[in-house]
Order: structure tokens, then sequence, then C-alpha cells
């Protein structure tokens, strides 16, 4: 059981004593220890700064991206397939059935409709006149695509968590506000939305937190190219990336990416804090 | 909105709403109707207009698919991970979350808060690579299969179901002078099912899309999973659509079948993972 606890909470922890020192991906090479020099590197140091900075920049824009829009599409569509509807349960079928399929379908999938010689999304924007180049365009286009693709593939979880948190709304509440006059946006902004309140958290929760550390769709669909990096991709690219290209390198710098790592975490620490201090202020309020 | 005969009235505000949901559900299965319809083109179709229907649909892509991209192999390590790896982590879990649950071990609340913490945290990518590495598990198949024995949320869920289980139960048990793996295996299992149902079945879901763990431990071609094996043709093949097209649709019919069978338990596992302790 114990084992079972540190296997679980060790390397977190183990990330941290790595972050200080040059740990490589072979076997052998001797670890030494570096103190604060891989921070320093990371967050002071020429070049790079520029670069990483941008990148922080871009997990913010990613996070608050898919944070808001997934919330608010999951949130329209659980509303939407809370009433009496011959083809509800169709319609939750095909919004959750990306979910299931996983990063590399979802991307490849979608790597072929944004196909930029006249596949389908190409032929919809050329019916306005429009014509793109989509993912292979200037890299802020194609990391707005990414960050489509990723709302795209896990709105299914939000609409989920909402439809949970909907059923536990009693109807008597929503119809007797109806016999008084409200109309249907008044009671859902008087009563559904504030009785949703734990779902809503609950959703922003795993959408923050899930999209400060996404990365994986925009490695399926954008490889390791610049431009279009987020934190967590670079922590791959830093720690493993060249084993992808050549196997033997001995290039795979772990200690610097470790301490990437421990950006990263303090990242989603910090925002994450500040999301529950003003989500618990927020439920406060609404629900007294 | 209904009218006095207890039926719903098509009411401008109703039509709107379904529109607004038709419009997504094509967003929705858009591309993924493409990848079908680029699968039954021909490769001069493809390259002459990919957005026209197929109109004499040929299975010949999958046919080229099944071999070039070396499908039987990587389907069946993807099997083997994915069965003995969630078949391992469902009987270690409710080994785990029994006790902590019914609090048979000491500090089994401080545990359990653990498993919750731990479900917060960043996945530890760096050591535990450099665990695996001087284990010398690294680029094998055991190694690869571990990697997947630790996942705090199945034991969150099951420890937050068993709770919900009388303990009374245990005790009937013990008088009969049942001994506890028997127990365990022969009167939890049978009571726990629900929520075993949903660990089991986004644990194997998991396992099998997972793309990024194989691309770091398993470099070898011969133990690579099926996503990993489709991104290695989609390297070589990049521009061959409509082969690949026909690859991304054999991976994604039988997750889909298996979706639609299990969709009860697959939404009943994302609910029970999403109430956090």
């Amino acid at each position: 059981m114990i084992l079972y606890a540190l296997i679980s909470l060790g390397p977190s922890l183990a990330t941290v004593f790595y972050s200080f020192t040059d740990a490589s991906g072979l076997i052998g090479t001797p670890t030494r220890f570096l103190g604060l020099s891989n921070y320093r590197e990371f967050l002071f140091m020429g070049q790079n700064v520029r670069d990483n900075a941008q990148v922080l920049v871009r997990t913010l824009e990613f996070c608050f991206l898919v944070t808001v829009i997934q919330t608010s599409l999951g949130l329209l569509v659980a509303v939407l397939l809370n009433q009496r509807m011959a083809a509800r349960t169709v319609f939750r079928t095909i919004f959750f059935l990306p979910v299931i399929l996983g990063v590399t379908i979802v991307g490849l999938t979608w790597t072929l409709f944004l196909y930029p010689l006249g596949g389908p999304a190409q032929k919809l924007l050329g019916l306005v006149g429009g014509h793109s180049e989509f993912l292979g365009g200037p890299p802020f286009q194609a990391f707005l695509w990414v960050t489509w693709v990723q709302i795209w593939a896990n709105m299914g979880v939000t609409m989920i968590i909402f439809l949970g948190g909907l059923q536990t709304i009693p109807s008597e509440l929503i119809e007797a506000s109806r016999i008084d006059g409200a109309t249907g946006w008044q009671s859902f902004r008087h009563i559904t939305y504030p009785l949703l309140t734990p779902s809503l958290n609950t959703n922003l929760t795993l959408a923050i937190i899930g999209s400060l550390q996404a990365w994986q769709l925009l490695l399926v669909m954008k490889g390791v190219t610049n431009g279009t990096q987020v934190l967590g991709l670079i922590i791959y690219a830093i720690a493993f990336g060249r084993t992808v290209q050549n196997p033997t390198s001995v290039a795979m710098r772990q200690g610097y990416g470790a301490a990437a790592s421990v950006v990263l975490f303090l990242l989603v620490l910090v925002i994450g804090m500040i999301a529950q201090f003003l989500m618990r202020r927020r439920e406060r309020r609404v629900l007294g | 909105m209904s009218s006095p005969s207890g039926r719903p009235r098509m009411s401008p505000t109703r039509l709107v709403m379904i529109l607004v949901l038709l419009v997504l559900a094509a967003v929705y299965l858009g591309p993924l109707l493409t990848v079908v319809n680029v699968s039954l083109q021909t490769r001069q179709q493809f390259n002459l207009n990919p957005t026209a229907i197929a109109r004499q649909p040929q299975l010949a892509n999958f046919v080229t698919a099944w071999n070039k991209a070396n499908f039987p192999l990587y389907l069946r390590n993807s099997f083997l991970y994915t069965v003995i790896a969630t078949g391992l982590y469902v009987v270690t879990a409710v080994f785990v979350a029994f006790p902590i649950a019914r609090r048979y071990v000491r500090a089994s609340g401080f545990l359990f808060s653990l498993f919750v913490v731990a479900l917060f945290l960043p996945y530890a990518l760096i050591p535990q690579f450099q665990l695996m590495l001087h284990l010398r598990l690294y680029n094998t198949a055991v190694g690869y299969v571990l990697l997947f024995l630790v996942d705090p949320i199945g034991v969150v869920i099951l420890v937050n179901y068993v709770r919900s289980i009388p303990r009374e139960l245990d005790e009937a048990a013990a008088m009969d002078g049942s001994g506890y793996v028997r127990f365990v295996l022969r009167v939890l299992f049978p009571l726990i099912k629900p929520a075993l149902a949903s660990v089991i079945v986004l644990h194997s879901i998991g396992i099998w899309n997972e793309y990024v763990t194989p691309l770091i431990y398993l470099p070898k071609k011969s133990l690579m999973p099926i996503t990993r094996g489709l991104m290695v043709f989609y390297g070589q093949y990049g521009n061959d659509w409509t082969t690949l097209a026909a690859a991304i649709l054999m991976l994604t019919l039988p997750i889909a079948a298996l979706f639609l069978a299990l969709q009860r338990w697959i939404y009943a596992g994302v609910l029970q993972g999403s109430v956090r302790g």
C-alpha cells in the first residue's frame, strides 16, 4: 500500500530532484548536481528566454481559449439536450464520440479534413470566397486550428458533466417558474445556471488543469515546430525529442526538461489556486 | 413550451435549438464522414477532388493499409497491452481500494487523500523514464505494461463505490469463515460491478489510445502499438491519404463499436471520476 502511494507520488517529488541535475537518457553516464543552472538557462539566458516566454504566453492563450469555449459549448449542448426530444441519445453519442477516439485518430482525421488541396474545409471556405493553408499556414493560425480540435475532442466530457448536473435540478422548479411567467431564458439565468455551479466548477477545473498540460494533439498535428509549441510540448522535446529522429542520441536533456516541468507545475498550481479561489467565492455568493 | 395536449409544439425557439444541434452534429460528423469517404476513393479520385462522393466504393485501400502498415502485428501488440494491463490494474486497484474504503489499514484517510492529490499532480514523465531506464525496462513490453498499473483515478472511483456497500457483508463473510482474498474475489467483485465496468472501460480505452507513452518507451518497431504504428505509417506515406484514411477507419471502427455497446458505463465513469473526493 505504501509502496503504491510512493510509486504514484514519488515521481512528482523526484521531478524536482532531477531538475537540479544534468540527467540524460543514457545509462552509465554519471549524473551531476547542477544547482539552479537549469532554471537559470530556462528563464534567463539569451535566445532561449524569448522563445520560452513566447511558449509560456501561448500556453496561457491555449488554456484560456480551451477553457472558455469548451465550457460554454458544453453548457449550451447540455442544456439543449436536456429537454424532451426524439434523438437526444443520438446527439449525445455523436458529441461524445471524439473523446473515445483518442489523439491519434482525432489528429489525423482533422488533418485530412483540413487538407489544403481541395479538402472539405477548403471547399467550405471557398463558398464564401476564402482560401487557407490551414495547418500549413502561418504558425498562429495553425495553432488556433489545433486549439479548436482540442475543444472539439473534449467537449463531450464537459457536456456529460453538465448533463449530470442538470439531472439533479428538480423539473418542478423550472415548471413553477414558467407558470409564474418566466421566459425560458429567465428561468435558465436565475434557476438553472446558479444551480449548475458545482458542475460548472468541476468543468472549469478540469479544463484549466487539462489544457495547461495538453500537448499531444499539437504533437500529432504539427510535430515539434517553432511557433506552435506549448510548455508541455517543449518539455517533451527537450527531454525526449531526439529519440524520435535518432534513438541512440545522447542529447536527451532530462535534467533541463525536469526544470521546465517544475515551471509548468508551478503554473498549474498558481492558476489552479486562483481559479479555485474565484470559484469558491462565486459559489458562496450564488448558493449561499 | 408544451401545448395543452402535452406534446411539444414546434415553437420558434425550439426550432432554433434543434437547428443549432444539427449544425453542431454536422461539425462533429463531418470530419469523420470525410475519413469514411476518402477511404473508399481511389487515389486518382482523391487527387482530382477529395470531397467527391466515392461512387464506386472499393475496399482496395483497406487491403493495402492492412499489409503496408503492418496492421496485424501492431493490432496484436495493442490488444495484448490493453488486456493484460487492464486486467492486472483492476485486480490490484480493488485490493488497494477495498481496505482503504473500509478503513482496515492504518491512516486510510490519509492514503485516500494521497490518491486524490495524485489526480491533480502533473504526470511525472522524467523521473518515471529514469526509473524505467535504470530498471532496464525501457523498450520492453513488460516495462510498458507496468506503466499502466498506477493510475489513481480507478482507486478513487472504487473507494467511493465500496463505501456505498454495507459493511455487514464483510462481517457475515468473516463469520462464514471466508478468507480475505476469496471474499474480495467472490463476494465483492460481483457487488461492485458497475464501478468495475466503468474503470475497466475507461482504463482500456486510455491504454488503447495512448500515443505519447509508446513514443517515449517503445522505439522498437516490433513492440509498437497500433496508434504509434499509424503515425509511423503517416510519416512514411503522408500523402497517401486514401490508404491512410482506410487505416484510420480500421482503428476507429472497433473503438466506436465498443463505445456504442458500453456507452452507459463510460458516461457513468466520467461522472464518477469528476466527483473527486
